[in-house]
């Protein structure tokens, strides 16, 4: 055995634990005929990924399939590589032409994050012109004909607001990220991601309380939802989430969580009853990391 | 996602709660269940998704990788067996008549489709024992429209010659010490059940026709787009949310290739359900 071979087999057992899970996740988001090409980007394609870093996914799919496929997105991740979550939509990523969706998968004792771009392959050079990124799969086949339909349910979905539920799991996810900033020291990204925490709270109390405020942001928040003693117990709770350290420690972040699933207890009490479980096990991976 | 209400109940007659275990002998067990064990055996591919793994404690060839349940009067301990003494100490102290013994291993999002057992053994009666060492709330066992969270500390019986199937939905790994064992006087000594804890047991609710039309169509778009494993998994797992009728599930899939004009695929969901229910 020489030894190139031997330092190969060195190399394969160091590699980061999600290099698996990538390998999977191409394997199971290929197997369709939709499917025209994945690309990874962010650190994986700019060659910076440590043990922590999410796995970026760019996924091109054929303009008539690319509604059918976002529509099963969520069930294909939960049903394949068991993410814990429905995919949460995002709204961190540029908006480059299509939908961004963020999973938390738990892959050889940890939890890893996965961040489907899924794009019309009419749309795909538009995207590839944005991001530097790595082609990983490409199918065989032609390219499809652009679809109409694309821009309307993209546009659509983009514009329409989440519910409590999508937003319980916004919290969940922006938690997730925000134990990586910690743990890699990253002070920045840790403060404007728990201002969005902050921010997603806010948003579930509104939602699941004031459906149909006609105030911007944190405005009007004490006249509207302080109308009733449920309300301004939210109100207290959001008040004491925003008045902790700007960058969380990881005993911070634990405690801004804890608060902002009470309020989402008693806010949308369904929300959180339908990822019960689900949370149990959010909270024993974010403990592992 | 819907909210699946769940109304909490006694165990099914197919499951017990049995003796308590100390807890200093629970933490043994869970110390020797992540530490010794290497190289889990994944077998009975057709009645899982990939995640359950076992090894032998005991059998009648003393090797661990032998896996496969099958008649086993006289047992011996497995090698794997001879480094656990805390498994050996409470394999010993149950004092039944053990036929086979082994650890079972259940990663995050595995799970045991809707399956009888013991239906390729003779008549003699037998028993199942379970010893849960490590657990989660989302791990837990579906019989007769019932989850039953087999919690750690306690011995539990399971007769599963019904129809059951188990889940570990978003783990960590579940690790269970089960015990095959013969009917005896010391297993019917043993066998004095006792109630479960609060929340062990819920019996799931009927599904709806708009929450079963609404998983049919997202399983059929699945298939359509050529994920048939996920399509299928999609409706296996209506077992583990809602209390379906025996084999239910199963007709599902077949429905939906049949729907698909892929009558192969319909037939071969068919058989399968026999086999896996025992009604071949």
């Amino acid at each position: 055995m020489n030894s190139t071979r031997l330092l190969d087999d060195v190399a394969a057992v160091n590699l980061p634990r999600q290099f698996g899970l990538l390998e999977k996740t191409v394997e199971v988001i290929s197997g369709s005929d939709a499917v025209h090409s994945l690309h990874v980007r962010g650190s994986l394609a700019a060659g910076t990924a440590d043990r922590l870093s999410d796995l970026d996914f760019i996924v091109a799919v054929h303009d008539p399939s690319f509604g059918p496929f976002i529509r099963i997105i969520d069930t294909l991740m939960s049903a394949e590589l068991g993410a814990i979550l429905p995919g949460w939509r995002d709204t961190i990523v540029a908006r480059m032409g299509g939908l961004g969706y963020v999973f938390l998968v738990p892959h050889e004792g940890k939890l890893h994050q996965i961040d489907l771009y899924a794009v019309p392959v009419s749309r795909l050079d538009t995207v590839l012109a944005q991001t530097k990124a790595m082609p990983v799969y490409q199918s065989d086949g032609e390219h499809s004909q652009r679809h109409s339909q694309v821009d309307w349910l993209i546009n659509s979905t983009l514009e329409r607001p989440y519910t409590a539920q999508e937003l319980l799991v916004e919290i969940l996810v922006l938690g997730h990220m925000i134990r990586k900033r910690i743990t890699r020291g990253q002070r920045y990204v840790a403060y404007a991601e728990m201002f969005a925490l902050h921010t997603a709270t806010k948003n579930l109390i509104k939602t699941a309380l004031t459906p149909g405020s006609a105030f911007y942001g944190w405005y009007q928040l004490a006249e509207e939802i302080g109308a009733t003693p449920m309300g301004r117990q939210c109100l207290a709770d959001l008040d004491r989430l925003i008045s902790g350290h700007p960058i969380p420690t990881a005993d911070d972040l634990t405690a801004a969580l804890t608060t902002a699933l009470d309020v989402a207890e008693r806010a949308a009490p369904d929300a959180v009853a339908g990822l019960r479980t689900a949370i149990s096990a959010y909270w024993h991976y974010l403990e592992l990391m | 996602m819907t909210v699946i209400p769940v109304a909490e109940v006694a165990l099914p007659a197919e499951v017990a709660a049995l003796r308590h275990l100390e807890s200093s002998t629970v933490e043994r067990l869970r110390h020797e269940a992540l530490t010794v064990p290497r190289n889990w055996v994944t077998e009975y591919g057709d009645y899982q998704n990939g995640g359950w793994h076992t090894l032998s404690l005991m059998n009648d060839t003393g090797d661990p990788r032998d896996v496969t349940i099958r008649d086993c009067p006289r047992p011996r301990p497995t090698a794997l067996l001879e480094r656990m003494p805390a498994m050996q100490e409470l394999l010993a102290g149950l004092g039944v008549r053990c036929m086979w013994a082994r650890l079972a291993r259940l990663d995050h999002g595995a799970f045991l489709w809707e399956h009888r057992d013991y239906g390729e053994l003779d008549e003699v009666e037998r028993h199942r024992l379970h010893v849960p060492v490590v657990t989660n709330p989302s791990a837990y066992l579906v019989v007769g429209g019932t989850k039953v969270h087999m919690s750690v500390g306690r011995v539990w019986r399971l007769t599963p010659t019904s129809p059951h199937g188990v889940c570990n939905r978003f783990g960590p790994s579940r690790i269970h010490l089960i015990i095959d064992c013969y009917a005896d006087a010391a297993f019917h000594d043993l066998n004095q059940g006792d109630a479960a804890a609060a929340g062990d047991a819920a019996r799931m609710p009927e599904p709806s026709q708009s929450v079963l039309d609404e998983t049919v169509t997202t399983a059929t778009g699945l298939a359509e787009l050529g994920y048939d494993h996920a399509a299928e998994t999609a409706l296996l797992e209506l077992f583990y949310q809602y209390a379906l009728a025996e084999g239910r599930a199963y007709d599902l899939i077949a429905d939906m290739y049949a729907g698909l004009h892929r009558d192969d695929d319909a037939e071969r969901w068919r058989s399968k359900k026999n086999v896996m229910l025992g009604l071949a």
